[in-house]
């Protein structure tokens, strides 16, 4: 253990030293966090212009567009169908609710009634799920209080959300999922790809020093890195974005661990098959940059295009970032919480059984 | 005597890298408390040796015993008793040198180990103990490689070109560190490709090229039994053919323009050679004389036809 200590303690010196390792493991995804959260966020909380078409004359449409009206992210106008769809088109309005003639009838006589809303995806895919999710909870909300209580008119809707989905809290466990894919990829392979061509292995390799235990140390050291950067990621987000987290702290350390886990794994097996360290940096961005975009860390999958449905699901980064958004920030699953583990863990179980198979230490 | 009494004894060893024949067919015991020198140009296959010795490369075929254990099967009781110090200097580019030294210590856990301030102070790097690794030049950190070879006090220190960097102050330091290595009862096998280092240091040395060890010995014995000749050489341009005829002469060899004489009976070769440079009947003039014994230098050139040079 005292190796292993020793070990560890000398390769955190070793990361702490290098400022270009400190920046890109720290910084980078901090900056990110700032510039995606001042940017769709303006400091506060989203706001979105709302157009609402009340066809219905009845109770019940009137309710609902009050409801509306009270969300407080929302900004409400009041139209005809065919001139808020036009003032969608042009930008001018984010979202319209169609609610149409009949609904209170329907609701009155027990029957589903339909409230159409109509969104240009184009304009903000991060915020087509916030808003759509707002809208969904009203309804929701409105459905429960209609089915428990004998009036559904008497509604008197002032509490919005416990809480309140933002562009924010759905970046944020987006963010912290992409520092993790990248500790493990730059943060691992080119490290010790450079260990390797420098031949520092080989000179371990000429003491009797174990290679499970420098192993051992190493994984260790990684996993210290991963934790600092989820406390910092979440620390910065809760202090200046008042982002809350809803899981339980020790739920989101499992997480992360795990997560880390599957992604430094995957880095030993690039490192394992690069034999210099321009090979390892060449594979690690060949690798980072679909994961970037297409495991949904930055925007809801449901914006991406079908067809790209195979790569996204194979990419473990889709699976870590929907497991963190749906703890850390009480986001809505894309895939139940058992998937999402399940896959991880096959990821990190197959990279490290693979990485041990090939991996060459001169 | 038996394998067991050597510090190292190994048996026909052979490593072909597809046609390359790195190493081809050496045999080499080296006694306990001797300093023995591997001799070569670079690619003789010295380092491919040393290494298949110390357990860091598997030989095609051979065996080898290493202070009475056998390679690979007890390879790591091996590493615990000996000192490695690698051409390649590699380390903790942002760790100083006491960090490294202090790091290394643990890797010999059971084992009696040198303080780090002693290592230190041994290769010198006393005012460098704080500076990081990458920081260091050529030949400091060739010392700290040095140094981390002692650090568990082997009973058997490899050295591959150890003082390569080094300029000659440092070089003679290094040189009195190994020789009280010795004193303490150590063996030291190291490579080198500078013969005054041979020289200087070794009990016994391997002449080695392509693959092979094409002479052993100690340094003198060398010498004698290929020179018992005086070397008398200078610069000549225009080759060495007119003096092979000179009296005592019974060898010549030429090195970029430089003829060297071997001979028998130095006075009358002497004579020779000066009678004819005042009748100006060869060459042009007897620039940079020079009359020494043969070193293993000339013992080199003469078995591989070629210098050994830095």
């Amino acid at each position: 253990m005292v190796t292993i200590r020793n070990l560890y303690i000398a390769s955190i010196k070793e990361f702490v030293r290098d400022r270009a390792a400190i920046f890109w493991t720290f910084a980078f995804p901090l900056v990110f966090i700032v510039l995606f959260g001042v940017i769709f966020n303006g400091g506060g909380s989203p706001n979105y212009t709302v157009g609402i078409v009340n066809e219905d004359g009845g109770p019940v449409g009137q309710a609902l567009a009050s409801a509306f009206k009270q969300v407080s992210s929302f900004k409400v106008q009041n139209g005809s169908r065919s001139d808020e769809l036009d003032k969608l088109k042009k930008g001018q309005v984010d979202m319209v609710v169609v609610i149409p003639a009949g609904v209170s009838q329907s609701v009155t006589q027990q029957q589903t009634a339909t409230v159409d809303l109509y969104d240009d995806p184009s304009t903000g895919q991060a915020d087509t799920q916030i808003k759509q999710s707002i809208v969904q909870a009203k309804v929701s909300e409105f459905n429960k209080r209609a089915t428990n209580t004998v009036p559904p008119l008497a509604l008197q809707s002032n509490s919005i959300l416990t809480h309140q989905v933002r562009s924010v809290d759905f970046l944020v466990p987006g963010i912290l999922a992409m520092a993790l894919m990248q500790l493990g990829l730059f943060g691992t392979a080119t490290p010790l790809v450079t260990l390797r061509q420098e031949q520092v292995l080989r000179r371990l390799g000429a003491t009797p020093l174990p290679r499970w235990q420098l192993l051992a140390s190493q994984v260790l050291m990684r996993l210290t890195i991963a934790l600092v950067q989820t406390g910092l990621i979440l620390a910065l987000s809760v202090w200046a974005f008042k982002v809350q987290i809803q899981g339980s702290i020790l739920a989101v350390l499992a997480l992360v661990i795990l997560g880390a886990i599957a992604f430094i794994s995957l880095g030993y097996l690039v490192a394992a098959i690069s034999k210099t360290v321009d090979t390892a940096n060449g594979i690690t961005s060949v690798v980072n940059f679909p994961m970037m975009f297409l495991s949904g860390i930055f925007f809801p999958l449901a914006a991406l295009p079908l067809f790209l449905t195979p790569i996204v699901r194979a990419l473990p980064l889709t699976y870590l970032g929907d497991a963190l958004r749906q703890i850390v920030t009480g986001g809505t699953p894309v895939f139940p919480m058992w998937v999402d583990l399940a896959v991880l863990a096959a990821w990190a179980f197959v990279c490290a059984l693979l990485a041990v198979r090939l991996f060459k230490w001169e | 005597m038996g394998n067991d009494s050597w510090a190292i004894a190994a048996e026909d060893l052979r490593k072909y890298y597809g046609q390359t024949k790195a190493v081809d067919g050496i045999t080499l015991r080296v006694k306990e408390g001797e300093i023995f020198g591997m001799l070569g140009p670079n690619g003789a296959g010295k380092s491919t040796t040393i290494e298949m010795i110390e357990g860091l490369r598997a030989p095609d075929s051979g065996t080898i015993t290493v202070l009475g254990l056998r390679q690979p099967q007890e390879s790591r009781a091996i590493k615990m008793r000996i000192g490695i110090q690698l051409q390649t200097t590699a380390l903790y580019p942002r760790l100083t040198v006491t960090e490294i030294l202090d790091l290394f210590h643990t890797f010999y856990r059971g084992r009696k180990t040198l303080p780090t301030d002693q290592l230190i102070e041994m290769v010198d790097l006393g005012e460098k103990r704080t500076t990081r690794s990458k920081e260091l030049s050529g030949g400091q950190r060739q010392r700290l490689s040095v140094a981390l070879a002692l650090v568990n006090d082997a009973d058997l220190v490899f050295l591959d070109e150890p003082t390569t960097g080094m300029d000659p102050q440092a070089r003679r330091q290094l040189w009195d560190v190994i020789r009280n290595l010795q004193q303490q009862g150590k063996t030291i096998l190291l490579t080198t490709h500078y013969l005054e280092e041979a020289e200087q240091l070794c009990d016994r040395v391997a002449i080695v090229d392509h693959g092979r060890i094409i002479e052993m010995g100690s340094p003198s014995e060398l010498v004698h039994r290929y020179f018992s000749e005086i070397a008398i050489s200078f610069s000549d341009p225009a080759g060495a053919d007119p003096y092979r005829s000179l009296d005592g002469v019974t060898h010549v060899s030429v090195e970029d323009g430089r003829v060297t004489l071997y001979s028998s009976d130095v006075l009358h070769t002497m004579g020779g050679l000066l009678g004819r440079q005042n009748g100006g009947g060869v060459g042009t003039a007897l620039r940079d004389l020079n009359v020494h014994s043969a070193t293993l230098e000339d013992v080199f050139l003469k078995l591989t036809g070629r210098a050994l040079r830095d």
